[in-house]
């Protein structure tokens, strides 16, 4: 069982490295076609990922009756806070808002010429858990008596879902086709190296070997062929990304970056993994089909 | 041993290469067949091995009608049935050591056992001595001899030969049936499809003549023509 074992990956190196240039071959295809694969499903994570920050910055604005006082709009905070689904409730009185926006504008503007009264109203400003609930927390708020308006940004986030479904859907199709195509490739490049060792196929049929024992070697080749070709890919995925990371974060520093190292190391594992399947499959397939044309 | 009943086949192309073929060969026999290309000699050897099935009709080796013979046990049939052929069919990158071990490998033995015969197979056809020469490096009646070491290392009570001096000079060939003769003696059935008629004369053997698919003579003691 061990010397028939070591014989397949043995049978396995010598056809990898007697046909050196057609598992190269094999190599670059299933290489271009990972990092290809695995920067689609960066982009579509980071994408995810952008989106989904901004729907969760999204808050709903309260504005208060102008003659509300500072204690009754204490209560009125504590009571926002105790709804379901509130993650923070931050308040600016008037007072506070009027000078923010005088010591912003004022230098601009004579405002105290015009305005001689603080128009203001005081604000609570509430941030959600789920952005999910806003249309229902919002109604909620404007019921409350003291309460003049409430403003959330509800079609902002229709759409922002609507596009997160878009690209995840995209993202899947474009993965499922492009794995398929990458499976045809190597499936098409292995082929060429089993029709080169028809005779040894042949032979080793006529001396009694099972399709089983025949298939392996090939198996095993095409193992190797998408270990090395995921590595590669991973390779040269992990240092670009790492790389425009870095810019990105430098030109855009507001875009979130998916950085997480266990995310990123899944993704890095499904390419290489991805590759060794394709081999396997591409191998399996590409014999399973020269062994059918035999009687 | 073998027995074809009534066996015929017709390729798709139309030709009609064996017609109503009824043979008998017993254990330990020495059968030449004879009859010019194209009479069908080669498909018979191929239906025995069933790398051809007959499109009507029996073929049993060793008891079994291989023609119905489930596809998942040809390699074991195969095992039971060594093949030479006209041109020797070696691997041409393995040397001629691994050439013989090949068809011990395939049948998943172990490695001490794989040596051991290979070696003994080897000694018998007396090509120990080129056990690590490529068949390249070697002449035709070597090459011969190396194809047979490969045929009856899993020893196998069946021997086929299709043409196996096809391609060798009278001397030579003349040695390679005296091999083929030795390995009969040692209780193997030996089956000889071939042309060369000064063989035939001096073997004496029984002689199975085809002619255009059709089973014209079967003679012990025979020889090339009638």
């Amino acid at each position: 069982m061990f010397s028939t074992i070591e014989f397949f990956i043995i049978e396995a190196f010598r056809s990898f490295r007697r046909q050196a240039l057609m598992s190269s071959v094999a190599i670059a295809t299933i290489t271009v076609s990972l990092t290809i694969f695995g920067l689609f499903l960066l982009l579509i994570i980071n994408m995810g990922n952008i989106v989904g920050s901004f729907s969760s910055r999204l808050d709903l604005v309260a504005y208060t009756n102008k003659d509300l006082s500072l204690e009754d709009a204490a209560a009125i905070q504590v009571k926002i806070a105790r709804l379901i689904g509130v993650e923070k409730v931050e308040f600016t009185s008037k007072t506070e808002a009027w000078n923010t926006f005088k010591s912003e504008f004022g230098s601009k503007l004579a405002l105290g010429e015009i305005i001689y009264e603080n128009p203001l109203p005081h604000t609570f400003a509430v941030r959600v858990r789920n952005p999910e609930s806003l249309p229902a927390l919002a109604k909620e708020i404007s019921n409350m008596e003291v309460i003049d308006e409430v403003r959330y940004s509800g079609k902002l986030i229709e759409q922002l879902r609507s596009l997160i479904g878009a690209v995840r859907i995209a993202g899947i199709a474009l993965v499922v086709l492009l794995s398929l195509a990458t499976l045809l490739i190597v499936v098409n490049t292995i082929r060429l190296t089993v029709i080169a060792r028809e005779t040894d196929i042949y032979i080793m049929k006529l001396v009694g070997a099972t399709n089983t024992f025949v298939k392996w070697p090939f198996i095993i080749e095409g193992i190797m062929i998408g270990l090395i070709g995921g590595g590669a890919s991973f390779l040269i995925l992990k240092f670009s990304y790492d790389s425009a990371a870095v810019k990105v974060v430098q030109a855009l520093p507001f875009l979130p970056i998916v950085n997480d190292p266990w995310l990123l190391f899944c993704v890095y594992a499904a390419m290489v993994i991805g590759g060794m399947g394709l081999g396997l499959l591409g191998g399996y397939i590409s014999v399973s089909r020269a062994l059918k044309n035999e009687t | 041993m073998i027995e074809l009943i009534n066996v015929s086949k017709a390729f798709p192309s139309g030709i009609d290469a064996l017609h109503n073929i009824n043979l008998t060969i017993g254990k330990e026999e020495f059968v030449f067949l004879v009859g010019s290309s194209g009479a069908g000699k080669t498909t018979l050897l191929k239906m025995l091995y069933r790398e051809e099935r007959p499109t009507s009709g029996k073929v049993v080796v060793d008891r079994v009608n291989v023609a119905e013979l489930d596809s998942n046990q040809v390699p074991f049939l195969r095992r039971n049935i060594g093949v030479v052929f006209q041109d020797f069919k070696l691997l041409p990158r393995r040397t001629v050591y691994e050439n013989v071990a090949f068809a011990l490998r395939v049948t998943g033995a172990p490695r001490s056992t794989i040596r051991r015969k290979a070696m003994q197979s080897l000694e018998l056809v007396n090509m120990l001595r080129r056990a690590n020469a490529f068949p390249d490096e070697l002449s035709g009646g070597e090459k011969q001899r190396v194809c047979i070491a490969r045929a009856i290392v899993n020893n196998p009570p069946i021997l086929l030969a299709d043409e196996p001096t096809g391609n060798l000079d009278p001397t030579t060939s003349w040695e390679i049936l005296q091999l083929l003769d030795k390995i009969n003696k040692r209780n193997t059935t030996v089956v000889i499809a071939t042309h060369n008629k000064s063989i035939v004369d001096e073997m004496k053997r029984r002689v199975v003549e085809l002619e255009g698919g059709r089973l014209v003579r079967d003679q012990q003691l025979g020889s090339y023509n009638v």
